[in-house]
């Protein structure tokens, strides 16, 4: 046995180990043979690609299928015959020749009073951004040229991201270029594919778009249901108590929006971030129109929740509407946002945001910061005014969906007033520009999950709005509606005389 | 070298020079384990076998993922190391290669241990189980009783 001290007695001379072949046990040559076979026939072996690559069931289509499927395929047209776009494209036709802020003037020569687009806090307009950034433009020039990591950051970038650090009391922010796709980086940044979502089932379409690409697997929840969230992630730690070593390596988060767009609601997130500790998830909270508009009521639930701990929620804004110029960031702990200043592709390979809307951004914070919430005070109560004025006056021709202190609301046609479909409310849009009020139907892309069942006409609440103004909205509708009513009405009875045994 | 891979572990082993300096690597190991001055010959290049079939195990077979964040959002976490070369495609070169020089080590290996029993054993042993086995397309994305799956 050749073991361990070297041997005097074996000779490890070359010629010695050439003769030592002849004496070698068969199996030992055989079992050598059978290697050497295997690397020749190693060298003729075509090269080919599994076809459960991609961790698919290996399933493909065979050619039979292919055939079929490519016989029954119809193209669609490129446009839609859709009657109801017809409004839609009309639409475009209008041609503002002011700033759309509070009001908007037309080139027909009409003053209308917004309450179509998100302008809660009345920062469009504003002097003394518009000077801020008139003397960026001027410093700066218009666009920055190049991404955040390639000559793109500038000192208004820090500055904004610390600002807004400071303004939401996390440790870092990270700005992002364009609103759409802050969430729709940010989430597939740290979801990957064998992680969990927990998304409300009413979010947005951006962040439909991000839950998409993350390539995780998404579980929708009831609409601000917590109880229906907590059986799902009830039975989510069951699987999890069943294979803790999948446990260990899953991800999961909770996707919410602070304030739903598509709805007016307002996430309860003192709940959420309860259950955010109790089954260890991980916390995304979308707040594009939140920012500034729901004050300090949110700001507490966030600080007290995150406190607790080091804190694994990250906030995420993607604000077009409340601070005019700002385009997308996201705070939260130095930890987990600083990941996606490699990780978040928009973030990474878009331009950074031009330097004169940085500043802008800048100018509304200090702001907001400055008014100590005055604006936003007087945004609650316009808003919580102008609910309870719909409800009381309102009753049965128009249904409000909203929470009372959100300036987002969607109003439908009640049942008596007629049927609430999309021609019906363009049509009454079309009214409300004559009376000198723009209104807007909540468009969606037809892909979009959370977009509701029912067509709405979408009212932004602006904190300058005044007390005729609202008055001017509610006379609008209610007249309007009390038209519709009547003349639905005489139809209905109109067909009760031809046909009496309808009742 | 740039490339739009965006899983770098794919196309890395394409590189030039990345099969000699594996080669090197390899005789490296061999020149330190033979510098040892009490064991003999014959135990000298069972240990470097035994050591290159286990450090090749460990690297291509059990370890998944990368060390870097790759931007295949995730699909790599799974997968050992040999499944992500050449983003999976069988019997490339690479493959060929790295299926190859274990047995070329064995075969030197067995000359030099003038064909005994014992070192025969243990060396067919890890050739077969740590070095050939998990290498075969039949074995691609595949975990024995689930050992080493997440």
């Amino acid at each position: 046995m050749l073991i361990f001290v070297a041997d005097a007695d074996v000779s490890w001379e070359f010629s010695d180990l050439i003769e030592a072949i002849y004496s070698a046990p068969t199996y030992h040559l055989v079992f050598e043979g059978c290697l050497i076979l295997f690397i020749v026939g190693l060298l003729f072996q075509h090269s080919f690609l599994p076809s459960k690559r991609r961790g698919g069931s290996g399933d493909r289509l065979s050619k039979a299928e292919e055939d079929q499927l490519i016989a029954e395929w119809q193209p669609e047209p490129l446009v839609s015959g859709d009657p109801a776009d017809e409004a839609l494209l009309a639409s475009y036709q209008r041609c503002a020749t002011s700033q759309v802020g509070r009001s908007v003037t037309y080139s027909d020569g009409r003053t209308l009073v917004n309450f179509a687009t998100g302008n809660f806090l009345d920062f469009i307009g504003e002097a003394r951004i518009r000077d801020r950034a008139l003397a960026s433009l001027r410093h700066y020039g218009v666009g920055s040229c190049g991404p955040r990591g390639f000559y793109g950051t500038m000192d208004v970038h820090l500055h904004l991201e610390e600002q807004l650090a400071k303004f939401y009391g996390c440790e870092e922010a990270v700005l992002y270029s364009y609103g759409f796709s802050t969430i729709a980086s940010a989430i597939p940044s740290y979801a990957k594919r064998h992680d969990i979502i927990f998304a409300d089932e009413r979010c947005c379409f951006a962040i439909q778009q991000g839950l998409e690409a993350s390539r995780s697997k998404i579980i929708r929840f009831a609409h601000n249901d917590t109880a229906h969230l907590e059986e799902l992630l009830q039975r989510q730690a069951e699987h999890d108590r069943r294979d803790p070593k999948k446990a260990r390596v899953t991800r999961k988060f909770i996707v919410v929006e602070g304030l739903y767009v598509n709805c007016g609601d307002i996430c309860p997130l003192g709940e959420l971030v309860k259950l955010k500790y109790k089954y260890k998830v991980r916390l995304f909270v979308e707040e594009s129109a939140s920012l500034g508009t729901l004050g300090a009521t949110r700001a507490r639930h966030l600080r007290g929740g995150r406190r607790q701990r080091a804190g694994r929620g990250s906030d995420s804004g993607w604000n077009r509407e409340c601070s005019g110029p700002l385009r997308g960031f996201v705070v939260g702990t130095k930890y987990v946002v600083d990941h996606q200043r490699l990780s978040g592709l928009g973030y990474c390979f878009s331009a950074s945001l031009p330097p004169m809307l940085a500043a802008a951004a800048s100018e509304a914070l200090t702001m907001v910061d400055e008014m100590r919430g005055e604006r936003t005070a007087r945004l609650k109560s316009v808003s919580d005014r102008l609910h309870q004025r719909l409800l009381a006056e309102l009753d049965n021709l128009w249904s409000v969906e909203g929470a009372p202190m959100s300036p987002i609301k969607h109003l439908r046609l009640h049942r008596c007033t007629g049927e609430n479909s999309l021609p019906a409310l363009e049509a009454a849009c079309a009214a409300a520009a004559d009376a000198g009020l723009l209104l807007t139907v909540a468009r969606y892309v037809a892909q979009d999950l959370g977009q509701p069942a029912q067509p709405s006409i979408r009212l932004s609440v602006n904190c300058n709005h005044s007390d005729s103004e609202i008055g001017s909205l509610l006379d609008f509708l209610k007249s309007y509606a009390t038209g519709l009513a009547k003349k639905c009405f005489q139809q209905l009875n109109i067909s009760r005389k031809v046909r009496p045994w309808i009742i | 070298t740039a490339h739009s891979d965006p899983n770098p572990n794919h196309v890395y082993f394409n590189s030039r020079g990345i099969w000699a300096t594996y080669v090197i690597f390899i005789f490296i190991t061999h020149f330190i384990v033979l510098s040892i001055p009490f064991i003999s010959m014959a135990l000298a290049w069972t240990l470097t076998c035994q050591i290159h079939n286990v450090i090749t195990y460990f690297w291509l077979h059990w370890e998944k993922g990368a060390p870097f964040e790759p931007l295949d959002q995730g699909e790599s976490r799974t997968l050992t190391h040999w499944e992500q070369l050449d983003d999976g495609v069988q019997f490339t070169a690479n493959k060929k290669f790295l299926l190859v020089v274990p047995i070329v080590i064995f075969l030197l290996t067995t000359f030099y241990t003038r064909y005994d029993q014992i070192h025969f054993l243990v060396n067919a042993l890890s050739l077969v189980l740590l070095a050939i086995v998990p290498k075969l397309p039949q074995l691609y994305r595949v975990r024995i009783f689930g050992i080493n799956k997440w």
